[in-house]
């Protein structure tokens, strides 16, 4: 094979006492998709950033085009044609698409940007609206920006962390389309991204890290889903992971003697045989209208839908986090909940495990009503949840922040959970998380609607609510339209989170 | 990172702490050299002014760490809760213009009555000065550093009227008002000293906030709020409006003892100009800190002997005491900027996390 445009061998990284690269390594070719896939915390965007010239490598060598090389920053990337796509968005919501876009191409006249802008979209078929504020777009839109910000520097090597984390399914699409395109011009493309099957439908090779090691590196033909998984989680756990499989058989509900089997229930029988739970009528708030809701025990109420068509503002009221300006929201006193935003609003990242499990357990009445916190139970609490679900963490006093994403959700499970709640909301509970992760908090919230919780399953992913929900509503504009049995199927959903729900109810 | 400044553990403040004085110091003397002064001769009349003897810790250095001892703890426990109070000069005006108003006016109450009526009314005015920006905050989502800033200048201009007017000495000559009575006076602390028990009550409240921020669930709530109002709200189900309004005037409550506590312990009257900015040191004091009431205490005393040692430079070896001003505004800067390093840390860690 040819001498890699870039190469990086046996890299190390610290951070404090944790060693997030332990020897990785990854050969990136002119030509090819990389994909590069692990847990969480494996250090996918470690190593990327390191190759981007964000982190200095604390060992190991980099090479490009068969030289040893340096990248001390970024603009050291960029002067050997590293461009990095950011995970977290960089652009400046004032300023409108266009102005964005020249802030990446400083020291040239606007009529020469315009000509490059105009050629790179008419190429790679990134079309944005130029000249609306950056404030203004959607998420999508914002990511061909920052791709087109980067690709009008004309990079060797594009290197994107998790681009599909905030896509549509057509958008990933259209991403993928772009990024084999790019390839076969001869640019070498390599992307971190969560779903394994979104990985798999665009990489010609793959590179499987595990704990800041480089594990495995073959061509995407040479390899299968098992053995991929096996590499990532290692032996012995993969039989657990049924990929891209979810278990709708849960135990208490298959035999049909006190659930509902799969493929006669209707709404009415699930209100006749479990007792309510939670119930909205006719709400109204900012972004909801006309809101009619039921929850049961035991079963999970799947809420399907685009991104911004009410989820979260529903989520906040089901949980009881917020009362609706109009309408009525009968929901328990305690309600566990788990927020979209896990750094925002689901934990105090400069707070140590003790103290994020403090934040929602010490109302509770057992840990006392006095003014002083009961710090000894609550420790004791914090080190039950840890160990219980499994927190990798060295202990009860390790800084939330310093977790990975899948670890920080494992806490908010484990806190909420001990609420002892009657009812469980969970926003978008797999993003950013790996597949095991992602396995891990799909098995839990299955096991606890056997227990009789009810649970209200939000999110943007139709395959995750198809999975697990017994009942599916979608979002749409803010009003929530029931599914019927009959429609739930990708196409159906799909058609009905884009018809806007005006006919529908 | 929505709180701003996190209070940073116990041995990171330390760290940064002894770091920022050194850099300081360090830039301080250059400064020294640049002027044409002898940083040697400099350092020596600072010490020798400031903690020279025991008299001279006690009496002067200590004395004059009592103000910024309060409006420390003021400033400390406002930006715990993500509360920039920048007012503390104006709130310590208010209460003092509210403890010799009192002392004035019930002059023949006994000792027992008359002071802590004085350091009551002075904490009402402190709060009272710090509920407009609060209610701005909360009702109108006007940001209070502006505002608090503003109000300082109000409680200056406002205390400078009172001792040209309503409150002046009987004479009407100088602008200051009647010394109090002797039932209005702080007691000595220790015997033989000017040290007043003033510092003996700032103690107590640095023992008070530390144990509120370790201990209690109010003080949980607070650094909760602090660090992030959204998690507090949406994972602690805790009113951020509720333990902000709290907080804030309480805040204004310390800083206004500050200043009664200086008339009722030190001055005996309201001057013009009776401070020295100590409400803006303070800044620099609760930041120096980390935070931490336990370290405001060592703080306010080590800013208290910078201010001591000033004289003593300026009388010694020619050095205007406006070199301290310097120094102290650049130890604002040299912790914030080695808590922005601190912060980007963290940043930098909590992205790694999510790889």
């Amino acid at each position: 094979m040819s001498v890699p445009l870039v190469r990086l061998r046996g890299i190390e990284r610290w951070f404090g006492r944790v060693r997030a690269l332990a020897g990785a390594s990854l050969e990136l070719h002119a030509g090819e998709v990389h994909g590069v896939i692990g847990s969480n915390g494996a250090g996918k965007s470690t190593l990327l950033n390191v190759l981007g010239g964000l982190l200095a490598p604390d060992g190991g060598t980099i090479e490009i085009a068969g030289a040893p090389t340096a990248i001390g920053s970024p603009r050291d990337a960029w002067s050997h044609g590293i461009g990095l796509v950011h995970q977290h968005f960089t652009l400046v919501p004032a300023l409108t698409v266009r102005e964005n876009l020249a802030l990446g191409l400083r020291g040239r006249s606007f009529q020469e940007i315009d000509q490059i802008v105009d050629v790179t979209i008419e190429q790679t078929g990134l079309w944005v609206p130029l000249d609306a504020p950056v404030r203004s777009i959607g998420v999508g839109d914002r990511q061909r920006t920052e791709i087109l910000k980067t690709l009008l520097r004309d990079p060797k090597l594009l290197v994107l962390d998790e681009p599909t984390a905030v896509l549509t399914p057509e958008e990933v699409d259209g991403l993928f389309t772009l990024l084999r395109t790019l390839a076969r011009e001869g640019k070498a493309v390599a992307l971190v991204a969560h779903k394994l099957d979104e990985v798999l439908a665009v990489s010609d090779r793959l590179t499987v890290l595990r704990t800041g090691e480089t594990v495995l590196s073959a061509q995407r033909s040479d390899v299968s889903v098992r053995g991929l998984v096996a590499a990532m989680v290692g032996d012995g756990v993969a039989d657990e992971i049924a990929v891209g499989v979810y278990r709708k058989d849960r135990p208490g509900s298959s035999g049909g003697a006190h659930g509902n089997p799969k493929g006669d229930e209707t709404t009415a029988g699930v209100a006749d045989a479990a007792p309510l739970v939670g119930r909205v009528v006719d709400v109204h708030d900012d972004a909801l209208v006309d809101v009619t809701l039921e929850v049961h025990a035991g079963e999970v109420l799947g809420v399907a839908g685009v991104e911004g068509n009410g989820q979260h503002e529903l989520a906040l009221v089901l949980s009881g986090r917020r009362a609706p300006i109009a309408g009525q929201a009968h929901v328990p006193e305690e309600v566990a909940f788990i927020p979209q935003d896990r750094q925002r609003e689901g934990l105090v990242v400069d707070f140590d495990l003790t103290e994020n499990v403090a934040l929602a357990l010490s109302r509770l009445d057992r840990f006392g009503t006095g003014a002083l916190m009961p710090w000894e139970d609550l420790e004791k609490e914090a080190e039950r949840i840890r160990t219980r679900f499994d927190v990798a963490a060295p202990s009860t006093e390790t800084l939330a922040g310093a977790l990975s994403g899948g670890n920080q959700q494992r806490v908010i499970i484990g806190r909420e959970l001990a609420l002892g709640a009657p009812m469980l909301v969970a926003e978008n509970p797999t993003r950013g998380l790996d597949v095991a992760a992602a396995a891990y908090v799909h098995g839990e919230l299955t096991r606890l609607a056997s227990e009789g919780l009810a649970i209200v399953l939000i999110s943007t992913d139709l395959d995750e609510v198809l999975g697990l929900a017994d009942r599916v509503v979608v979002m749409t504009r803010g009003r929530a339209v029931d599914v019927p049995e009959s429609e739930r199927s990708r196409e159906g959903v799909g058609a009905l989170m884009l018809s806007g729900g005006a006919e529908a109810t | 990172m929505s709180g701003g400044i996190a209070p940073a553990r116990a041995r990171e403040v330390a760290l940064l702490g002894f770091g920022a004085v050194a850099l300081t110091l360090g830039a301080g003397g250059l400064l020294l050299l640049a002027g044409g002064y002898d940083p040697g001769a400099a350092g020596a009349a600072m010490l020798r002014g400031s903690v020279g003897s025991w008299n001279t810790f006690v009496s002067i250095t200590l004395v004059r760490s009592v103000p910024l001892l309060f409006a420390g703890l003021a400033v400390a426990l406002a930006f715990r809760a993500g509360v920039w109070n920048i007012g503390a000069e104006g709130q310590l005006y208010a209460g003092a213009i509210a403890g010799v108003w009192v002392a004035l006016t019930f002059d023949g109450f006994p000792t027992l009555i008359l002071i802590p009526a004085m350091l009551a009314m002075s904490c009402v005015a402190g709060a009272a000065w710090a509920l407009i920006p609060t209610l701005m905050r909360l009702r109108l989502g006007i940001g209070e550093v502006i505002t608090t800033i503003l109000m300082n200048f109000v409680g200056i201009y406002t205390a400078a009227w009172m001792v040209h007017g309503p409150l002046q000495e009987e004479r009407g000559i100088f602008p200051q008002t009647d010394r109090i009575v002797e039932a209005a006076r702080l007691p000595s602390f220790i015997p033989g000293t000017r040290l007043h028990l003033g510092f003996a009550l700032g103690l107590v409240i640095a023992i008070g906030l530390a144990v509120l921020f370790r201990r209690t669930r109010f003080g949980f709530q607070i650094r909760a709020v602090g660090a992030s109002p959204e998690a507090a709200a949406v994972a602690g189900r805790i009113e951020p409006s509720r333990v902000i309004f709290i907080t804030f005037l309480a805040s204004g409550a310390i800083a206004g003892l500050a200043g009664a506590v200086e008339v009722s312990g030190l001055t005996y009257a309201l001057y013009e100009n009776l401070s020295e900015g100590w409400g803006y040191t303070a800044i620099a004091v609760a930041l120096l800190a980390g935070l931490r009431p336990g370290g405001v205490v060592v703080t306010a005393i080590f800013f208290g002997s910078l201010r001591a040692g000033a004289g003593a430079m300026q009388r010694d070896a020619g050095i205007p005491s406006a070199w301290v001003d310097v120094v102290e505004a650049l130890v604002i800067l040299g912790v914030l900027g080695l808590e922005r390093v601190r912060a980007a840390r963290i940043v930098t860690d909590i992205r790694e996390g999510d790889s």
